[in-house]
């Protein structure tokens, strides 16, 4: 990825303190006419002029390229991969991301030799659902004496997806066909027997996350329990009795994960889409991404 | 390739603690020769602290005792030097406030502050002492406090010694143009405010308008410098001894003798300048703070801001509070062939105390002989005969005790010889006084200039002759044969070397200090020295101004100087990033490019690249 357009330079917070230095280093000069204090005043005043052509250089040859996001809920962290490079015959030091506009969030990474690239994950907080733009990532660095930030933007189209915020009543609706016991024999939900284990699903509660597992350094788990089960479950925008619209996909968002944590097939019902009934991943993240994208940019939607 | 989040700066990473403690370290010299010691201690105690309170999390943190512990800092400050006024007390409320400071920081603006801090310490090092070795050591510690701000940002960058070091050099290197251009021609815009440190410490000056026993005899193992002199001209070195000639004292007290407080300015008629043998001198004469200023025996053609005065030596206008560098010009011919009746009278006076020995001795050599120059050798014949010995440990005398130490005890130092002589020859009613200066100085051959240290002080006698005029007598010659010659120090070592003298320290260290290689270091640290006064402290205001209009380039005012400065520094920062720009150009791009172009050839043939 580019850089957008030229960098931009400008002082750092410690600058003032550099500045009122070389004045009290001025005023004591040239009230004591002192050449020993001009010595030291010009050799300061000549080293801070000569770091910024060093930080300026030291964003040369490095390139940002965001990796896909994994989906994140609202309210949690998106986790964006980033992969800089150096492409330069010299190792860069202190180099910085931040999403464009954001100072808050910057993550740091201490050198790239030359000709490497290094990856580092940017994580800001996912505000609202939908589908959104990177936008532009601000590269900076305030190498090496830290009087002066230089920055480079650079743009990108690189999306993420923000799911609903799960949320409400986590009892599934029993609105659900009820399956002969005989056709599901080994169901597998919240009940006492433990019945093994399978992965974590971001988003779903961790109460029953397998943390022995993880110490070993296994990934997460989720231990299940067999318990007594029921049929599928159709879960349908318009049956729900909430008015606002975010209300009912947080809703429905919960039931999801819900659904999904218990094995139970769920089918997803909005207004012009209609997912059929399955169990799985592919199912699970299809149904929330459609949760996620439903009416975005319509009025009332935000 | 460690990553680290931005909201790390919980605490100070050591490696960079350790470069800052190092520089800290270097500016501490200057305070421990002119701060009250336990200052530099306690800065030193709070630098060890944190080290050891860093892993630990350990900090000041409460607003309440930081404020109780700078108000007794104050207190105890006020206490030790009696005052807060001047630049003692004040650089130690900064070394105080600092060391608190210190103690406080933890985080990484903190850090950058630090470093900010142990600039204004380098400032604050050359209000107390400029010259070259505190200026060595406080520049030492700017060249770290850079270091220790790059290791900083560089944070878990592999090296933790050479990189950072490096790349600070590399600055420095780039800088050291800019600096020299800064110095040179960015103009010395004065602010219009000057304050004066109350009292500049001058290096072991002992240079009084007072000559009383013993007083020179402690300056014999003082190794500061009074003065450097050079020789514009080398065809024109005096050929006898240098007598550097600082005041002339008249009032007689027996073994004590006194300068007048404000001597009469005298002017040198033009026809009385003398036609053969002048001898121009340029001196670069360490601050003393008052206003002495040193000529060959005997100034003739004098410097600005300085006068001559009565007795023909030189006196500065103002005190001399920084280093000042001279030209005059002497010549041993100059004399004054008058004598006013008021001087006369003056030349002659005696206090009462005298004992009759001291005016019978007096009186015999008058009997003997029937003119003065007699009076004088059978004087001289005196302390040549009657066992008079030359120590630099001559015991005490009081003032009066002139009859002790010509019929008794006899050892002494210059001035009990000068100041007995002339009182003797006042005695035998020749007028005679006694002259204060310094005599010798060490020759330095890698920077070819004389020094001249405060143990080189010295003082003799002028007795007027009607044919001479005042004539210049050395009692000291006679007693310590060869002193004259030399600088005190090397006529003290073959004085030693002959067994005449007992070793003032042990034969090693002697040894030592006589051997070649360490002569050499010696001379070549003296010549740094020198060039750091003349060359750079020298390089004042107006020194610039006179540099500035020599080349043309100071009509057009200073703002027009400082764009021009400022328009070079530009241009040589785009030569600096072009330069570094093109060392670490990728080689890669450059196969990037070729092969862009091949794509774009074969395009035209019809292949695409695949996406």
């Amino acid at each position: 990825m580019k850089a957008r357009r030229l960098p931009l330079v400008y002082p750092t917070a410690s600058f003032a303190g550099l500045l009122f230095v070389l004045g009290a280093m001025w005023y004591a000069a040239s009230s004591q006419n002192s050449p020993a204090v001009y010595l030291l005043l010009f050799a300061l005043t000549a080293v801070f002029l000569v770091s910024i052509p060093h930080t300026l250089i030291n964003l040369v040859g490095v390139r940002v390229a965001p990796e896909s996001a994994q989906p994140a809920f609202a309210g949690q962290e998106v986790s964006l991969p980033v992969e800089i490079s150096n492409s330069s015959r010299a190792t860069r030091h202190g180099i910085e991301l931040a999403l464009s506009g954001s100072n808050r969030d910057r993550e740091r990474i201490d050198y790239i030799p030359a000709d490497k690239a290094a990856r580092m994950t940017l994580r800001f907080p996912a505000r609202r659902r939908g589908e959104h733009e990177i936008g532009a990532l601000r590269l900076t660095s305030v190498y090496p004496l830290g009087f002066i930030r230089v920055s480079k933007k650079f743009a990108s189209a690189q999306t993420y997806i923000v799911y609903p915020k799960p949320e409400g009543d986590p009892q599934l609706p029993s609105n659900g066909t009820s399956i002969p016991r005989s056709r599901l024999e080994t169901e597998i939900g919240e009940g006492d027997d433990f019945a093994g284990v399978r992965a974590y699903v971001s988003g779903e509660s961790q109460r029953h996350i397998d943390w022995k597992a993880v110490a070993r350094g296994q990934p997460l788990m989720i231990k299940q329990f067999a318990a007594e089960t029921e049929g599928v479950v159709h879960l349908d925008f318009s049956a729900l009795g909430f008015a606002n619209v975010e209300e009912r996909l947080s809703q429905l968002a919960l039931w999801v994960i819900e659904a999904e944590r218990a094995r139970r097939p769920y089918g997803l019902r909005l207004p012009g889409t209609e997912i059929p009934p399955a169990v799985g991943q592919v199912h699970f993240h299809q149904c929330l991404r459609a949760l996620s994208l439903f009416q975005v940019g319509m009025p009332g939607s935000a | 390739m460690s990553m680290s989040r931005s909201k790390r700066d919980r605490s100070i990473p050591r490696r960079p603690l350790l470069w800052l403690a190092a520089a800290l370290l270097f500016t501490l010299p200057p305070m421990f020769r002119s701060l009250a010691t336990w200052v530099p201690c306690l800065f030193l105690l709070a630098l060890a602290m944190k080290f050891w309170m860093e892993p630990r999390g350990y900090r000041l943190r409460f607003a309440i005792f930081k404020l109780m512990l700078s108000a007794v800092a104050l207190l105890i400050i006020f206490v030790s030097y009696n005052s807060l006024k001047g630049i003692e007390p004040a650089v130690s409320l900064l070394v105080v406030l600092i060391s608190l400071k210190v103690l406080e920081a933890h985080t990484a603006r903190e850090f950058q502050v630090m470093v900010l801090m142990g600039w204004v310490l380098c400032l604050c090092g050359f209000f107390l002492s400029q010259d070259f070795a505190a200026a060595f050591c406080l520049l030492t510690a700017f060249a770290l406090l850079l270091v220790a701000l790059i290791q900083f940002h560089r944070a878990a960058s592999r090296g933790a010694f050479w990189p950072p070091l490096r790349t600070a050099c590399k600055l420095l290197a780039q800088a050291a143009p800019l600096i020299v251009l800064l110095f040179v021609f960015f103009p010395r815009i004065g602010t219009g405010f000057r304050f004066e440190f109350r009292d500049l410490r001058a290096a072991g000056t002992g240079f009084s308008d007072r000559l009383s026993p013993g007083s020179i005899a402690l300056l014999a193992n003082s190794s500061g410098i009074a003065f450097r002199a050079e020789f514009p001209g080398s065809n024109t070195r005096p050929t006898g001894p240098m007598y550097w000639r600082g005041a002339v004292m008249w009032h007689c007290d027996g073994m004590e003798w006194r300068a007048p407080y404000a001597p009469a300015s005298i002017s040198r008629a033009p026809n009385q300048s003398p036609s053969g043998n002048t001898i121009r001198q340029r001196i670069t004469l360490a601050p003393h703070g008052a206003r002495w200023m040193f000529a060959l025996d005997r100034p003739f053609e004098i410097p600005r801001s300085a006068m001559l005065v009565r007795g023909d030596y030189i006196r500065s206008v103002q005190p001399i509070r920084k280093t000042r560098r001279y030209e005059v010009v002497s010549s041993p011919e100059v004399t004054r062939n008058d004598l006013t009746p008021y001087e006369r009278k003056e030349a002659l006076e005696l206090p009462a105390s005298i004992s009759p020995a001291v005016r019978e001795l007096a009186q015999s050599w008058v009997a003997q002989n029937s003119n003065s120059r007699a009076i004088i050798s059978s004087a001289l014949q005196f302390f040549r005969t009657q066992g008079f010995r030359y120590s630099l440990s001559p015991g005490e005398y009081k003032k009066n005790d002139l009859e002790q130490f010509l019929f008794h005890r006899r050892v002494g130092f210059c001035e009990h010889y000068a100041a007995s002589f002339a009182t003797l020859m006042r005695l035998a009613g020749i007028p005679a006084r006694v002259v204060v200066g310094y005599l010798g100085g060490e020759y330095n051959d890698l920077g070819d200039f004389f020094l001249v240290r405060q143990a080189d002080t010295h003082a003799w006698c002028e007795v007027w002759l009607t044919e001479s005029g005042w004539t210049r007598v050395d009692p000291t010659n006679v007693v310590a044969p060869g002193r004259a010659g030399l600088d005190l120090n090397s006529f003290l070592e073959g004085r030693i070397g002959s067994g005449q003298m007992e070793p003032r320290r042990s034969a090693f260290i002697a040894r030592l200090a006589r051997s070649a290689i360490f002569t050499n270091i010696r001379l070549a640290w003296e010549t740094l020295n020198y060039q750091w006064d003349t060359r750079l402290l020298g390089f004042d205001a107006d020194v610039q101004d006179v540099l500035l209009s020599s080349i043309g380039i100071a009509k057009h005012g200073p703002y027009f100087l400082i764009v021009e400065v400022l328009a070079i520094a530009v241009v040589m920062l785009v030569i600096y990033f072009g330069w570094m720009q093109f060392g670490t150009r990728s080689r890669v791009n450059r196969v990037k490019v070729l092969y862009e172009r091949f794509c774009r050839k074969i395009a035209r043939l019809g292949a695409q690249r695949d996406p």
